[in-house]
């Protein structure tokens, strides 16, 4: 499952999403959450995530594809949340289920390489009146030689 | 002569002062030939031949010398993803 949306997400509903009766012997899962980002009362900072609808999707849809493809999964969730978002707010979860844990954990970590380089998100961090787009990170770019 | 949808994002959306243009062109052409033609056609265009900007054909990430095809929908440019 992809999606792409505002609105918060509930991670033990999407655990259970995971877990196939009989078949599921691990569920490995990432949230990755808004940090604070500067030296302001949180309430006075925001992240803004834009995206671009159509080509977002269709990027996640090529890694889950791709991670399918190199490990034996048994389910895959990925949901990344866009619009305004405060510290400590979820951003990102993704989830993956397997017969044995090895898979999940090297599917997950892989997913989240790939989403950080490869799918089409953009994040501006608002700072009380100024805002600032957050630029790329090499180490993002350079994480994905080892896959 | 076509019209291409020419769609722009994040910090570069906001230089070009744009969020989309019709482009007319004489198809095919490369994502490269396509940037050096904006950034005369449009105020703030020489945004477009900034270093690390990326571009996506028809929701593909694409590369300067990537060919835009006759029956394209959709040509993108925006600054390197940040997303997770």
């Amino acid at each position: 499952m992809i999606r792409v949306q505002q609105e918060d997400f509930n991670v033990q509903s999407l655990y259970e999403c995971l877990v196939e009766e009989n078949k599921t012997g691990a569920v490995v899962m990432f949230v990755g959450l808004v940090r604070q980002f500067a030296d302001l009362p949180k309430e006075q900072c925001s992240f803004e995530l834009e995206h671009y609808p159509g080509m977002t999707e269709q990027n996640l849809s090529s890694i889950v594809t791709e991670a399918k493809g190199r490990w034996e999964l048994l389910n895959v969730t990925v949901v990344h949340r866009v619009g305004t978002l405060s510290v400590d707010d979820q951003i990102v979860f993704v989830g993956v289920s397997s017969a044995h844990r090895a898979e999940a954990f090297q599917a997950c970590d892989f997913i989240m390489d790939y989403l950080k380089s490869r799918a089409a998100f953009w994040k501006k961090e608002n700072q009380g009146s100024d805002s600032k787009w957050v630029s790329a990170n090499i180490r993002d770019e350079e994480s994905l030689e080892r896959w | 002569m076509q019209n291409v949808n020419v769609v722009f994002f994040a910090s570069l959306k906001e230089r070009m002062g744009i969020a989309s243009y019709e482009a007319q062109l004489n198809l095919p052409v490369t994502v490269e030939e396509l940037k050096h033609k904006l950034s005369k056609e449009l105020n703030n265009g020489g945004s477009l031949l900034e270093s690390g900007i990326q571009s996506s054909i028809d929701f593909e990430f694409s590369r300067d010398t990537d060919v835009i095809p006759e029956n394209v929908k959709e040509v993108a440019f925006f600054p390197p993803v940040t997303g997770g």
